[in-house]
């Protein structure tokens, strides 16, 4: 029997073989690949059992005496960390099945060194969620910026490029945040290590500042309004695999910091935090469905759903901490539960259709939608795997983003029924935000299958298209079968969430499931039950097709098909609605918010400006630095040299000369 | 989980709902016809027209996909489910597993889905433009319809239908503005839902050759036809359930039952009476003006919140 740690521990090991192997074996590409993809794949494999195992059980600790006091190497694999290490294992066991054929793509551009940099990005990822010392958390969380920030800019584009910066810039400026904040509590605890930072009380000021520090440092990693700037720039720029994973998975881990500074180090605190948490899931979530239904690159409109999901995570987060700090356990369980439900059904949801994004990219080599159409009859798989992601996260029923987003309202209505009338006045503001949002969602998402899969092809690339190779499929029907499974097994995974939400917060654990019933705590007067909603729906369709088969002896052949409507003329590609005339009418109506992204976006190109502004100063300085320092050194070795030179004139009795004058003073030295 | 009596009268609600759906389209063409003074169709009309078109063919665009082809199926197996979870003669829905107001207002989300991908799949203009209007109201509509119901289920403290309708009709209610207000409010958003003039955007029949049905014929028109005439009837059933829930029957008495269902049909009836003058006298709002209108019922629905807070 290998316990959860042990199995880490070979994860992260499999981890760095395969990013070694990636990079040694970088010659030969498809060798590169298929070792950085396998070595992926068992490495997320053997993490998914470790997470899962670590969730019903007691927090395991490893500790080892760091080189110095302040570093004690501690690993601790609590429950939360346990969901965290499955679903980033999940995700980038899935992804490296799907990069075996998809880095094809990226030949002879390095593959090796993405599978390097890729593999190291998921390793640090497991060690960050496990690290329980604010030292060793940082080194990790550093690795893992900087691993991911050389994806993004792999493909060395201008675009990629400064995406690259901006997102450089943002994650460190939010480490900065967070290193600000660990510093202060180890001021009060006397330690880096979490434990004593757990046992600490520091004074609700400083509780209060180190809580915004890291919810300043942690929100710009989840891409929390109004700091989500680099995510819609530098997700789309990365390989469609590592977007999945970036989007998938990276930013969860600036929801777990939040978790983790807010709720599992200062062990909750004020109200106002909670309901600061939860304005900003909403602000987050309403805004980035609002700016993803005016985009048609593919890639940056799911970078917006990101936004919005990680602002639908907050809500549930914000709740939970409301419950905490008004000592309602079941609100709190409920909120956070909720909280990471979503997290899960997000990762695998947004991974499928990154990785879908990535199937229709592959084949486009575009990522604009206005080129693309029809693609569901030449792509069948990616089609309807991309439909059953569209369907999950516009949380339509009975899929996994519908039971997260049903438990988020609960919580908030929980959480509005009785408590103090801060809470009771933010969180029925906060479903109606939701309820906008989840809207806006379908309308996006409508937008998104018909004018990439619907229609009539809108290219040259879109009608020649073929389905995608096997592994990509595969990668993508296991994700779109986890997106089913997350949502019918609501009644057996809702408990184990809730269990890990009530160990986090160490409070009693709620009744959420009775039987193939999903139930908001015991004596909830509420119940929802998706096996039976989707039996229901499968059994009540068996009605209208035995209706229209009654009457086919009735009907007479003939055509099949026949041109759509056109008043009269020749249907024409171009009269087909287009991604910017689906979402027009919103942009009309909501014109005001998007005047707001204009705003937030001179932060943006301000650090485009300061990036070029420094590639012009590093032009500048290049040349003085080599007058400086370079080319004194250089003209003093050579001028050391043409002095030399002067013994060296060609003469061979000179030479003579000086061999028998070296002879007579080595004699000189050994006779003495 | 339900009883197995429980779960047969959910489906004989769901089927009966179905089949009374081309009974209400036919009554709505009658109450046009007497306004606008002249001998319509009979009340039995859409029923011909359904199995005409049953026996016609089905003809699909060559661009279309298998979204165009499900969507037939798909509308009215949902909407039945919609119907199972919707107290009518009781005081309970017959499964109380699907009668919480997320569930429906997310399972309504879904009919919304389908039935707007079935016009971009069609790749029609006309039939794309329609999904796009729906959808936009959907947008301006939704936040109506659950603050409206939040602040009715905060008052009756549970999110349930049943529950929140049993709280109305035993006037246990603590707060009656409040409540009258979330009513207007969510009797304005199901108004919308119904898809009628003044706010018919995505089926207007002059202007957009009614929208996402644009290309469809034969069988699937025909159950799409029903599918629509049955959300018409499943919103209003909606509204009466929760904030009209009087009469209930509290027993499995036949006679109880009878004057449940009595009383629930004639509800209907004055409802969509109301609805059909509603309809036939007033002209189509301009599209781009809808959100004045939908602020409006944000407005009220806030308005019943504050009513809420406030405590009156």
């Amino acid at each position: 029997m290998t316990t959860p740690l042990e199995l880490l521990a070979l994860s992260v090991a499999l981890s760095g073989v395969a990013a070694l192997a990636g990079l040694l074996l970088a010659r030969n590409e498809t060798l590169a690949i298929w070792s950085a993809g396998l070595g992926g794949l068992l490495a997320g494999i053997a993490g998914v059992a470790a997470g899962l195992l670590a969730l019903g059980t007691e927090p395991s600790v490893f500790n080892v005496a760091g080189p110095y006091p302040f570093a004690h190497f501690v690993l601790r694999l609590d429950p939360l960390a346990g969901l965290m290490v499955a679903v980033i294992s999940f995700v980038s066991a899935v992804s490296s099945v799907f990069s075996l054929a998809y880095v094809r793509e990226y030949a002879g551009r390095g593959v090796g060194a993405m599978g390097f940099f890729l593999n190291l990005f998921v390793g640090s990822m497991m060690l960050v969620v496990v690290a329980d010392n604010g030292f060793w958390f940082l080194v990790f969380f550093e690795m893992m910026s900087l691993a991911s920030y050389f994806v993004v800019i792999f493909d060395q584009d201008e675009e990629a490029v400064s995406a690259g910066f901006v997102y450089f810039l943002v994650a460190h400026a939010g480490s900065v945040a967070i290193m600000a904040a660990f510093y202060l509590m180890a001021n009060v605890a006397g330690s880096f290590d979490f434990a004593a930072f757990r046992a600490a009380h520091p004074s609700p000021l400083i509780a209060s500042i180190v809580f915004l520090l890291g919810l300043g440092g942690f929100g710009a990693k989840a891409g929390m309004i109004p700091l989500h700037v680099w995510l819609p720039r530098a997700h789309p720029a990365a390989p469609s695999h590592a977007s999945a994973l970036m989007s998938g998975v990276m930013i969860k881990i600036g929801v777990f910091g939040i978790v983790k500074v807010g709720i599992d180090l200062l062990g909750g605190g004020v109200l106002w935090w909670g309901v600061l948490v939860l304005a900003l899931g909403a602000v987050s979530s309403v805004l980035g469905v609002i700016y993803a239904l005016a985009e048609h690159d593919i890639k940056k409109l799911l970078a917006y759903h990101s936004v919005e999901n990680i602002g639908i995570i907050l809500l549930g987060v914000g709740t939970g901490m409301i419950g905490l700090a008004t000592e309602q356990p079941l609100v709190a369980v409920l909120g956070l539960m909720a909280g990471l439900y979503h997290l899960v059904n997000h990762a695998v949801f947004k991974g499928l259709l990154f990785l879908g994004a990535g199937s229709v990219i592959f084949r486009m080599h575009t990522k604009d939608m206005e080129e693309m159409g029809g693609l569901a009859r030449t792509m069948p798989w990616t089609s309807l795997c991309f439909l059953i992601g569209a369907l999950a996260i516009s949380a339509i029923p009975p899929l996994n983003g519908f039971v997260s987003e049903w438990f988020t309202y609960q919580a908030l209505f929980a959480a509005a029924l009785d408590g103090t009338f801060l809470a009771k006045l933010a969180t029925p503001i906060a479903a109606t935000m939701l309820a906008l949002t989840g809207a806006l969602a379908v309308m996006c998402f409508v937008k998104a299958y018909g004018v990439i899969f619907s229609g009539a092809p809108r290219s040259e690339h879109a009608r020649h298209a073929r389905e995608v190779p096997a592994p990509m499929v595969i990668g993508m029907v296991i994700l779109a079968i986890a997106c089913v499974g997350l949502g019918l097994a609501a009644p057996v995974i809702a408990p184990v969430i809730g269990g890990i939400a009530a160990a986090t917060l160490h409070a009693p654990v709620a009744v959420l499931a009775d039987g193939a019933l999903v139930l908001p705590g015991a004596g909830a007067r509420t119940v929802l039950s998706t096996p039976l909603l989707a039996l229901m729906l499968v059994a009540l369709a068996a009605l209208p097709i035995v209706l229209m088969a009654v009457f086919t002896g009735a009907r007479r052949g003939g055509r099949r098909t026949a041109a759509p409507w056109a008043c009269g003329y020749l249907p024409d590609g171009h009269m087909a609605v287009s991604a910017g005339s689906f979402a027009q009418p919103i942009r009309m109506f909501f014109r005001p918010l998007y005047a707001v992204r204009k705003d937030v976006a001179v932060v943006s190109t301000a650090i485009s400006h300061r990036f070029a502004a420094l590639v012009a100063q590093t032009r500048r300085s290049e040349p003085m630095f080599d007058r400086t320092l370079v080319t004194p050194v250089i003209e003093a070795v050579t001028g050391i040299g043409r002095r030399t030179q002067v013994l060296q004139n060609g003469d061979f009795r000179i030479y003579c000369l000086y061999i028998v004058a070296a002879l007579v003073a080595l004699l000189l030295v050994t006779l003495r | 989980m339900p009883s197995l009596s429980q779960f047969l009268l959910a489906v004989l609600q769901a089927v009966l709902f179905l089949a009374a759906a081309p009974l209400l389209s036919g009554f709505m063409r009658v109450i046009r016809a007497k306004m606008h003074t002249r001998h319509g169709p009979g009340v039995l009309q859409d029923y011909r027209d359904i199995i005409k078109l049953m026996k016609r063919q089905d003809l699909r665009p060559p661009a279309s996909g298998f979204v165009f082809r499900l969507v037939p199926v798909i509308l009215p197996a949902t909407l039945m489910v919609i119907a199972m979870g919707i107290p009518v003669v009781g005081r309970t829905a017959p499964v109380t597993a699907f009668s919480d107001l997320i569930t429906v207002i997310y399972l309504f989300a879904l009919v919304r889905f389908f039935f707007s991908l079935s016009g971009l799949d069609s790749g029609s203009s006309f039939a794309g433009i329609g999904a796009s209007r729906e959808l936009t109201l959907g947008v301006l509509v939704e936040p109506v319809m659950l603050l409206s119901l939040m602040v009715a289920a905060l008052l009756a403290g549970s999110t349930d239908l049943g529950a929140i309708g049993t709280a109305v009709g035993t006037l246990q209610m603590s707060s009656l503005a409040a409540t009258v207000m979330a009513g207007v409010a969510f009797a304005f958003a199901v108004y919308v839902e119904l898809g009628k003039l003044p706010y018919d955007m995505a089926e207007a029949e002059q202007e957009l050759q009614e929208g996402p049905l644009t290309e469809y014929s034969g069988p699937s028109l025909a159950m799409i036809k029903v599918s629509l005439a049955l959300k018409q009837l499943l919103v209003v059933a909606w509204f009466i359930a929760v904030f009209l829930p009087f009469g209930k029957a509290t027993s499995m008495a036949p006679l109880a039952l009878a004057g449940s269902f009595l009383l629930f049909v004639l509800e209907m009836v004055a409802i969509f009476v109301v609805v059909g003058i509603v309809e036939n006298s007033v002209a189509r709002t301009r599209f781009r003006l809808t959100p004045r209108h939908s602020w409006l019922g944000v407005g009220i629905a806030s308005l019943a919140f504050v009513f809420y807070l406030a405590g009156l």
